[in-house]
Protein backbone atom coordinates (compact mmCIF):
# COMPACT_ATOMS: atom_id res chain seq x y z
CA UNK A 1 0.00 0.00 0.00
CA UNK A 2 1.70 3.00 -0.73
CA UNK A 3 -0.43 6.19 0.89
CA UNK A 4 -0.03 9.97 1.11
CA UNK A 5 -1.12 12.40 3.76
CA UNK A 6 -1.10 15.79 3.44
CA UNK A 7 -1.58 17.45 6.85
CA UNK A 8 -4.66 19.97 7.17
CA UNK A 9 -6.82 18.03 4.52
CA UNK A 10 -6.42 14.70 5.22
CA UNK A 11 -6.72 12.58 8.57
CA UNK A 12 -3.82 10.57 9.68
CA UNK A 13 -4.67 7.29 11.46
CA UNK A 14 -3.30 7.10 14.70
CA UNK A 15 -2.75 3.50 15.03
CA UNK A 16 -1.49 1.32 11.80
CA UNK A 17 -1.18 -2.85 12.08
CA UNK A 18 0.89 -4.44 10.04
CA UNK A 19 0.24 -8.33 9.84
CA UNK A 20 2.43 -11.21 8.62
CA UNK A 21 4.15 -10.07 5.36
CA UNK A 22 2.22 -7.12 5.00
CA UNK A 23 4.43 -3.80 3.69
CA UNK A 24 3.26 0.04 3.89
CA UNK A 25 4.44 2.83 2.43
CA UNK A 26 3.76 5.90 4.05
CA UNK A 27 4.49 9.73 3.34
CA UNK A 28 3.31 12.66 5.43
CA UNK A 29 3.19 16.35 4.40
CA UNK A 30 3.00 19.31 6.93
CA UNK A 31 2.20 21.59 4.27
CA UNK A 32 3.57 25.60 5.54
CA UNK A 33 0.44 27.46 7.38
CA UNK A 34 -0.11 24.31 8.96
CA UNK A 35 0.49 23.77 12.87
CA UNK A 36 -0.14 20.02 13.76
CA UNK A 37 0.12 17.37 17.24
CA UNK A 38 0.36 14.07 15.06
CA UNK A 39 0.81 11.34 17.03
CA UNK A 40 1.46 7.94 15.11
CA UNK A 41 1.72 4.07 16.29
CA UNK A 42 2.61 1.51 13.84
CA UNK A 43 2.97 -2.00 14.95
CA UNK A 44 4.85 -4.59 13.25
CA UNK A 45 2.62 -8.16 14.17
CA UNK A 46 3.11 -10.57 11.68
CA UNK A 47 6.44 -11.54 10.80
CA UNK A 48 8.09 -10.17 7.34
CA UNK A 49 6.14 -7.17 7.53
CA UNK A 50 8.00 -3.96 6.39
CA UNK A 51 7.07 -0.14 7.25
CA UNK A 52 8.55 2.47 4.89
CA UNK A 53 7.35 5.93 6.44
CA UNK A 54 8.54 9.38 5.10
CA UNK A 55 7.24 12.90 6.71
CA UNK A 56 7.90 16.57 5.46
CA UNK A 57 7.17 19.51 7.05
CA UNK A 58 7.76 23.50 5.77
CA UNK A 59 7.09 25.55 8.49
CA UNK A 60 8.15 29.55 8.09
CA UNK A 61 5.89 31.49 10.29
CA UNK A 62 4.75 30.82 14.00
CA UNK A 63 3.74 27.17 13.11
CA UNK A 64 4.09 24.60 15.87
CA UNK A 65 4.76 21.37 14.47
CA UNK A 66 4.92 18.20 16.80
CA UNK A 67 5.30 14.63 15.35
CA UNK A 68 5.59 11.82 17.76
CA UNK A 69 6.21 8.60 15.83
CA UNK A 70 6.31 4.99 18.01
CA UNK A 71 7.04 2.22 15.53
CA UNK A 72 7.02 -1.30 17.49
CA UNK A 73 8.47 -4.99 15.87
CA UNK A 74 6.91 -7.07 18.14
CA UNK A 75 7.96 -10.16 16.00
CA UNK A 76 10.76 -11.63 14.41
CA UNK A 77 11.95 -10.32 10.76
CA UNK A 78 10.36 -7.23 10.65
CA UNK A 79 11.51 -3.30 8.70
CA UNK A 80 11.18 -0.24 9.35
CA UNK A 81 12.55 2.72 7.43
CA UNK A 82 12.29 6.11 8.65
CA UNK A 83 13.03 9.59 7.12
CA UNK A 84 11.56 12.86 8.59
CA UNK A 85 12.85 16.23 6.85
CA UNK A 86 12.08 19.96 8.23
CA UNK A 87 12.45 22.72 7.15
CA UNK A 88 11.62 25.82 9.91
CA UNK A 89 11.77 29.48 9.31
CA UNK A 90 10.23 32.51 10.64
CA UNK A 91 9.60 32.11 14.69
CA UNK A 92 8.50 28.40 13.70
CA UNK A 93 8.79 25.30 16.29
CA UNK A 94 9.19 21.60 15.30
CA UNK A 95 9.94 18.95 17.20
CA UNK A 96 10.06 15.09 16.29
CA UNK A 97 9.99 11.99 18.68
CA UNK A 98 10.67 9.05 17.18
CA UNK A 99 10.82 5.88 19.33
CA UNK A 100 12.00 2.67 17.75
CA UNK A 101 10.82 -0.64 19.82
CA UNK A 102 12.35 -3.99 19.47
CA UNK A 103 10.38 -6.40 21.62
CA UNK A 104 11.74 -9.64 23.27
CA UNK A 105 12.52 -11.80 21.09
CA UNK A 106 11.94 -9.92 17.58
CA UNK A 107 15.40 -11.26 16.08
CA UNK A 108 16.56 -9.80 12.77
CA UNK A 109 14.95 -6.45 13.26
CA UNK A 110 16.36 -4.13 10.55
CA UNK A 111 15.23 -0.23 11.79
CA UNK A 112 16.60 2.77 10.73
CA UNK A 113 15.38 6.23 11.32
CA UNK A 114 16.72 9.50 10.26
CA UNK A 115 15.86 13.14 10.88
CA UNK A 116 16.81 15.60 9.11
CA UNK A 117 16.39 19.53 9.64
CA UNK A 118 17.21 22.88 8.40
CA UNK A 119 16.49 26.12 9.93
CA UNK A 120 16.29 29.28 7.88
CA UNK A 121 16.29 31.75 10.56
CA UNK A 122 17.88 32.57 14.16
CA UNK A 123 14.22 32.45 15.85
CA UNK A 124 13.41 29.23 14.30
CA UNK A 125 13.70 26.46 16.76
CA UNK A 126 13.86 22.55 15.77
CA UNK A 127 13.79 19.07 18.37
CA UNK A 128 15.17 15.98 17.27
CA UNK A 129 14.46 13.16 20.12
CA UNK A 130 15.20 9.73 18.12
CA UNK A 131 14.64 6.61 20.52
CA UNK A 132 15.75 3.05 20.12
CA UNK A 133 14.24 0.83 22.51
CA UNK A 134 16.26 -3.02 21.90
CA UNK A 135 15.02 -5.94 23.90
CA UNK A 136 16.03 -8.49 21.50
CA UNK A 137 19.62 -9.17 20.10
CA UNK A 138 20.56 -9.94 16.49
CA UNK A 139 18.99 -6.92 15.34
CA UNK A 140 20.53 -4.08 12.92
CA UNK A 141 19.12 -0.38 13.94
CA UNK A 142 19.94 2.59 13.70
CA UNK A 143 19.17 6.74 14.23
CA UNK A 144 20.60 9.74 13.06
CA UNK A 145 19.73 13.38 13.33
CA UNK A 146 21.01 16.57 12.05
CA UNK A 147 20.28 20.05 12.13
CA UNK A 148 21.73 22.82 9.61
CA UNK A 149 21.55 26.46 8.08
CA UNK A 150 21.40 26.97 4.31
CA UNK A 151 24.81 26.40 3.09
CA UNK A 152 26.61 29.71 1.79
CA UNK A 153 29.30 28.30 -0.44
CA UNK A 154 26.06 26.49 -2.29
CA UNK A 155 24.30 29.79 -2.24
CA UNK A 156 27.23 31.72 -3.28
CA UNK A 157 28.12 29.19 -6.34
CA UNK A 158 24.59 29.71 -7.44
CA UNK A 159 24.43 33.59 -7.26
CA UNK A 160 27.46 33.62 -9.20
CA UNK A 161 26.10 31.76 -12.06
CA UNK A 162 23.22 34.58 -12.07
CA UNK A 163 20.12 32.49 -10.17
CA UNK A 164 18.72 35.80 -7.51
CA UNK A 165 19.32 34.49 -3.92
CA UNK A 166 15.56 34.11 -2.64
CA UNK A 167 16.14 31.41 -6.11
CA UNK A 168 18.88 29.51 -4.82
CA UNK A 169 17.50 29.49 -1.54
CA UNK A 170 14.23 28.04 -2.45
CA UNK A 171 16.17 25.44 -4.95
CA UNK A 172 17.75 24.35 -1.88
CA UNK A 173 14.99 23.80 0.22
CA UNK A 174 13.34 21.99 -2.79
CA UNK A 175 16.57 19.69 -2.90
CA UNK A 176 16.97 19.25 0.46
CA UNK A 177 12.80 18.06 1.08
CA UNK A 178 12.95 16.17 -2.41
CA UNK A 179 13.71 12.88 -0.93
CA UNK A 180 10.10 12.93 0.79
CA UNK A 181 8.22 15.16 -1.91
CA UNK A 182 8.99 13.17 -4.51
CA UNK A 183 7.55 9.69 -3.36
CA UNK A 184 4.40 12.24 -2.24
CA UNK A 185 4.36 13.51 -6.35
CA UNK A 186 4.77 9.83 -7.61
CA UNK A 187 1.17 9.01 -6.27
CA UNK A 188 0.14 11.50 -7.78
CA UNK A 189 -1.63 12.34 -4.26
CA UNK A 190 0.21 16.04 -3.65
CA UNK B 1 31.70 50.39 -26.34
CA UNK B 2 34.49 51.36 -24.28
CA UNK B 3 38.03 49.22 -25.00
CA UNK B 4 38.84 49.18 -21.67
CA UNK B 5 36.61 46.30 -19.82
CA UNK B 6 38.00 46.27 -16.12
CA UNK B 7 39.81 48.67 -14.12
CA UNK B 8 41.32 48.15 -10.59
CA UNK B 9 42.26 50.77 -8.54
CA UNK B 10 44.14 50.61 -5.45
CA UNK B 11 41.90 47.33 -4.32
CA UNK B 12 41.90 46.61 -0.49
CA UNK B 13 40.20 43.61 0.52
CA UNK B 14 40.66 40.70 3.19
CA UNK B 15 38.12 38.15 5.42
CA UNK B 16 37.34 38.83 8.90
CA UNK B 17 39.85 41.67 9.87
CA UNK B 18 43.32 40.22 7.81
CA UNK B 19 43.80 42.27 4.80
CA UNK B 20 44.78 40.00 2.22
CA UNK B 21 44.54 42.32 -0.97
CA UNK B 22 46.83 45.33 -0.32
CA UNK B 23 46.54 47.92 -3.12
CA UNK B 24 46.16 46.21 -6.26
CA UNK B 25 45.67 48.12 -9.90
CA UNK B 26 45.55 46.93 -13.17
CA UNK B 27 43.69 47.46 -15.96
CA UNK B 28 41.84 44.69 -18.96
CA UNK B 29 40.92 45.56 -22.29
CA UNK B 30 38.59 43.92 -24.27
CA UNK B 31 40.28 40.61 -26.35
CA UNK B 32 42.86 40.57 -23.51
CA UNK B 33 43.97 37.08 -21.75
CA UNK B 34 45.66 38.23 -18.48
CA UNK B 35 47.23 35.65 -16.21
CA UNK B 36 47.81 36.43 -12.53
CA UNK B 37 50.54 34.21 -11.29
CA UNK B 38 51.58 33.95 -7.66
CA UNK B 39 53.10 31.88 -4.75
CA UNK B 40 50.65 30.26 -2.65
CA UNK B 41 48.87 33.00 0.08
CA UNK B 42 49.75 35.79 -2.21
CA UNK B 43 45.82 36.51 -2.70
CA UNK B 44 44.88 35.31 -6.06
CA UNK B 45 41.79 33.59 -4.58
CA UNK B 46 41.11 36.81 -2.81
CA UNK B 47 41.26 39.10 -5.55
CA UNK B 48 38.66 36.37 -8.16
CA UNK B 49 36.26 36.15 -4.42
CA UNK B 50 36.20 40.04 -4.59
CA UNK B 51 35.49 40.65 -8.49
CA UNK B 52 32.65 37.68 -7.93
CA UNK B 53 31.26 39.44 -5.15
CA UNK B 54 31.98 36.61 -2.54
CA UNK B 55 29.72 37.99 0.34
CA UNK B 56 32.22 37.18 3.70
CA UNK B 57 35.18 38.95 1.81
CA UNK B 58 35.31 42.56 2.44
CA UNK B 59 36.15 45.45 0.24
CA UNK B 60 38.00 48.12 2.79
CA UNK B 61 39.38 50.72 -0.34
CA UNK B 62 39.83 51.40 -4.25
CA UNK B 63 37.73 50.34 -6.92
CA UNK B 64 36.34 48.40 -9.28
CA UNK B 65 34.92 49.52 -12.63
CA UNK B 66 33.56 47.03 -15.32
CA UNK B 67 32.61 48.13 -18.56
CA UNK B 68 32.55 51.64 -16.39
CA UNK B 69 30.28 50.76 -13.89
CA UNK B 70 30.67 50.18 -10.20
CA UNK B 71 31.21 46.36 -10.11
CA UNK B 72 31.62 46.39 -5.91
CA UNK B 73 28.03 48.22 -5.86
CA UNK B 74 26.54 44.64 -7.68
CA UNK B 75 25.51 41.72 -6.02
CA UNK B 76 26.79 38.74 -7.27
CA UNK B 77 24.00 37.93 -9.18
CA UNK B 78 24.07 41.10 -10.87
CA UNK B 79 27.75 40.59 -11.36
CA UNK B 80 26.63 37.58 -13.56
CA UNK B 81 23.98 39.01 -15.29
CA UNK B 82 26.58 42.08 -16.76
CA UNK B 83 28.51 39.12 -17.88
CA UNK B 84 31.30 38.10 -15.13
CA UNK B 85 32.33 34.70 -15.00
CA UNK B 86 34.14 32.81 -11.78
CA UNK B 87 35.51 29.21 -12.66
CA UNK B 88 35.82 27.97 -8.92
CA UNK B 89 38.78 26.52 -8.07
CA UNK B 90 36.67 23.99 -5.50
CA UNK B 91 33.42 23.86 -7.44
CA UNK B 92 31.08 23.66 -5.16
CA UNK B 93 28.37 20.32 -5.02
CA UNK B 94 24.60 21.04 -4.81
CA UNK B 95 23.01 17.43 -3.98
CA UNK B 96 19.32 17.67 -5.11
CA UNK B 97 19.36 20.04 -7.80
CA UNK B 98 20.24 18.91 -11.13
CA UNK B 99 22.81 20.49 -13.85
CA UNK B 100 19.93 20.73 -16.12
CA UNK B 101 17.44 22.58 -13.50
CA UNK B 102 20.55 24.61 -12.00
CA UNK B 103 21.44 25.58 -16.08
CA UNK B 104 17.53 26.61 -16.59
CA UNK B 105 17.36 29.13 -13.61
CA UNK B 106 20.38 30.84 -14.53
CA UNK B 107 19.55 31.60 -17.81
CA UNK B 108 16.32 32.37 -17.41
CA UNK B 109 17.05 34.80 -14.52
CA UNK B 110 19.94 36.69 -16.95
CA UNK B 111 16.83 36.43 -19.52
CA UNK B 112 14.54 38.05 -17.43
CA UNK B 113 17.22 40.85 -16.02
CA UNK B 114 17.79 41.63 -19.94
CA UNK B 115 13.63 41.54 -20.46
CA UNK B 116 14.19 38.76 -22.47
CA UNK B 117 11.18 35.73 -22.20
CA UNK B 118 12.03 32.25 -20.80
CA UNK B 119 13.98 30.06 -23.38
CA UNK B 120 11.65 27.07 -24.50
CA UNK B 121 12.37 23.91 -23.68
CA UNK B 122 13.59 22.72 -27.41
CA UNK B 123 15.74 25.92 -27.03
CA UNK B 124 17.11 25.49 -23.61
CA UNK B 125 17.96 21.08 -24.65
CA UNK B 126 19.03 22.16 -28.35
CA UNK B 127 21.64 24.79 -26.21
CA UNK B 128 22.70 21.68 -23.54
CA UNK B 129 23.39 19.51 -25.94
CA UNK B 130 25.83 21.97 -27.71
CA UNK B 131 27.63 23.17 -25.08
CA UNK B 132 28.22 19.69 -23.46
CA UNK B 133 29.74 18.46 -26.76
CA UNK B 134 32.28 21.73 -26.33
CA UNK B 135 33.30 20.07 -23.09
CA UNK B 136 32.83 16.63 -24.31
CA UNK B 137 30.23 15.38 -21.72
CA UNK B 138 27.82 12.98 -22.39
CA UNK B 139 23.90 13.19 -22.04
CA UNK B 140 23.23 12.01 -18.51
CA UNK B 141 25.76 14.81 -17.70
CA UNK B 142 22.61 17.05 -17.73
CA UNK B 143 20.38 14.89 -15.19
CA UNK B 144 23.30 14.89 -12.61
CA UNK B 145 23.27 16.46 -9.25
CA UNK B 146 25.66 19.60 -9.62
CA UNK B 147 28.99 18.81 -9.46
CA UNK B 148 27.87 15.97 -6.52
CA UNK B 149 30.39 12.72 -6.49
CA UNK B 150 32.30 14.23 -9.51
CA UNK B 151 36.06 13.65 -10.39
CA UNK B 152 38.34 16.50 -9.89
CA UNK B 153 38.45 16.35 -13.70
CA UNK B 154 34.49 16.39 -14.36
CA UNK B 155 33.99 19.43 -12.07
CA UNK B 156 36.50 21.78 -13.84
CA UNK B 157 34.78 21.07 -17.06
CA UNK B 158 31.49 21.86 -15.96
CA UNK B 159 32.87 24.86 -14.89
CA UNK B 160 33.79 25.77 -18.41
CA UNK B 161 30.50 23.80 -19.76
CA UNK B 162 28.76 26.79 -17.70
CA UNK B 163 30.86 29.29 -18.73
CA UNK B 164 30.01 28.06 -22.30
CA UNK B 165 26.59 28.53 -21.67
CA UNK B 166 26.32 31.59 -20.11
CA UNK B 167 29.05 33.47 -22.70
CA UNK B 168 30.69 35.53 -20.13
CA UNK B 169 32.10 39.21 -20.89
CA UNK B 170 34.87 38.57 -18.70
CA UNK B 171 35.77 35.52 -17.30
CA UNK B 172 37.65 34.52 -14.51
CA UNK B 173 39.39 31.18 -14.16
CA UNK B 174 40.92 30.63 -10.72
CA UNK B 175 43.67 27.79 -10.32
CA UNK B 176 41.29 25.88 -13.16
CA UNK B 177 44.85 23.75 -13.98
CA UNK B 178 44.49 22.35 -9.62
CA UNK B 179 44.41 18.78 -9.78
CA UNK B 180 43.84 18.35 -14.04
CA UNK B 181 45.43 15.69 -15.80
CA UNK B 182 46.67 17.12 -19.21
CA UNK B 183 43.87 15.40 -21.32
CA UNK B 184 41.49 17.38 -18.79
CA UNK B 185 43.58 20.26 -18.81
CA UNK B 186 43.54 20.10 -23.15
CA UNK B 187 40.08 19.93 -22.86
CA UNK B 188 39.45 22.91 -20.75
CA UNK B 189 41.81 25.20 -22.28
CA UNK B 190 40.51 24.36 -25.76
CA UNK B 191 37.44 25.30 -24.31
CA UNK B 192 38.78 28.94 -23.15
CA UNK B 193 40.38 29.35 -26.34
CA UNK B 194 37.09 28.98 -28.18
CA UNK B 195 35.14 31.02 -26.08
CA UNK B 196 37.86 33.95 -26.73
CA UNK B 197 36.60 36.93 -28.44
CA UNK B 198 37.86 40.35 -29.54
CA UNK B 199 34.77 41.73 -27.10
CA UNK B 200 35.58 39.42 -24.23
CA UNK B 201 38.13 39.28 -21.77
CA UNK B 202 40.15 36.70 -19.22
CA UNK B 203 42.02 36.73 -16.15
CA UNK B 204 43.75 33.43 -15.86
CA UNK B 205 44.71 32.68 -12.33
CA UNK B 206 47.52 29.99 -11.52
CA UNK B 207 50.15 29.38 -9.30
CA UNK B 208 51.98 27.17 -12.58
CA UNK B 209 53.16 27.96 -15.96
CA UNK B 210 51.39 24.97 -16.90
CA UNK B 211 48.03 26.35 -17.84
CA UNK B 212 49.61 28.71 -20.15
CA UNK B 213 51.27 26.94 -22.17
CA UNK B 214 47.66 26.65 -23.27
CA UNK B 215 45.80 29.67 -22.95
CA UNK B 216 48.70 32.31 -23.88
CA UNK B 217 48.31 35.36 -21.89
CA UNK B 218 49.03 38.96 -23.44
CA UNK B 219 50.13 40.41 -20.37
CA UNK B 220 51.19 38.78 -16.88
CA UNK B 221 50.74 40.19 -13.83
CA UNK B 222 53.05 38.66 -10.35
CA UNK B 223 50.96 38.97 -7.44
CA UNK B 224 53.08 38.49 -3.99
CA UNK B 225 51.48 39.23 -0.39
CA UNK B 226 48.30 41.03 -1.77
CA UNK B 227 50.09 43.43 -4.15
CA UNK B 228 51.13 43.10 -8.16
CA UNK B 229 55.05 43.16 -8.15
CA UNK B 230 55.59 42.65 -11.41
CA UNK B 231 53.72 43.46 -14.58
CA UNK B 232 54.99 42.26 -18.54
CA UNK B 233 54.42 39.80 -21.43
CA UNK B 234 55.12 35.83 -21.26
CA UNK B 235 58.73 36.23 -20.32
CA UNK B 236 57.49 36.84 -16.90
CA UNK B 237 56.45 33.13 -16.84
CA UNK B 238 59.75 32.04 -18.04
CA UNK B 239 61.49 33.85 -15.46
CA UNK B 240 59.19 32.42 -13.07
CA UNK B 241 59.44 29.00 -14.29
CA UNK B 242 63.44 28.90 -14.34
CA UNK B 243 64.00 31.19 -11.08
CA UNK B 244 61.05 31.29 -9.07
CA UNK B 245 59.03 33.69 -7.70
CA UNK B 246 61.89 34.89 -5.28
CA UNK B 247 63.70 36.51 -8.07
CA UNK B 248 60.97 38.72 -8.84
CA UNK B 249 61.24 41.37 -6.21
CA UNK B 250 58.18 42.91 -4.42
Amino acid sequence: MDSVYVIGRDAVPSLVRLGSGESLKMTLVVPEGESCKLELEIELDGPGASLDLAGASMSGGSEQVNIKVTVRHNVPGCRSEQLFKSVAGGQARVSFDGLVYVAHGAVRTVAHQQNHSLLLSGEALVESRPQLEIYADDVECSHGATTGYLNPEELFYMRSRGIPEDVARAMQVEAFLAPVLSRAGEGGQL
Amino acid sequence: MSDILLEIKGLRAGIESREILKGVDFTIRRGEVHAIMGPNGAGKSTLSAVLAGRPDYKVTAGSVEFDGRDLLAMAPEERSWEGIFLSFQYPVEIPGVSISNFMKAAMNARRKAAGLPELKPAEFLALMKEKMAFVQMKGEFARRDVNAGFSGGEKKRNEIFQMAMLEPVLSILDETDSGLDVDALRIVAEGVNRLRTPQTASIVITHYQRLLEYIVPDVVHVLKDGRIVATGGAELVQQIETQGYDSIDG
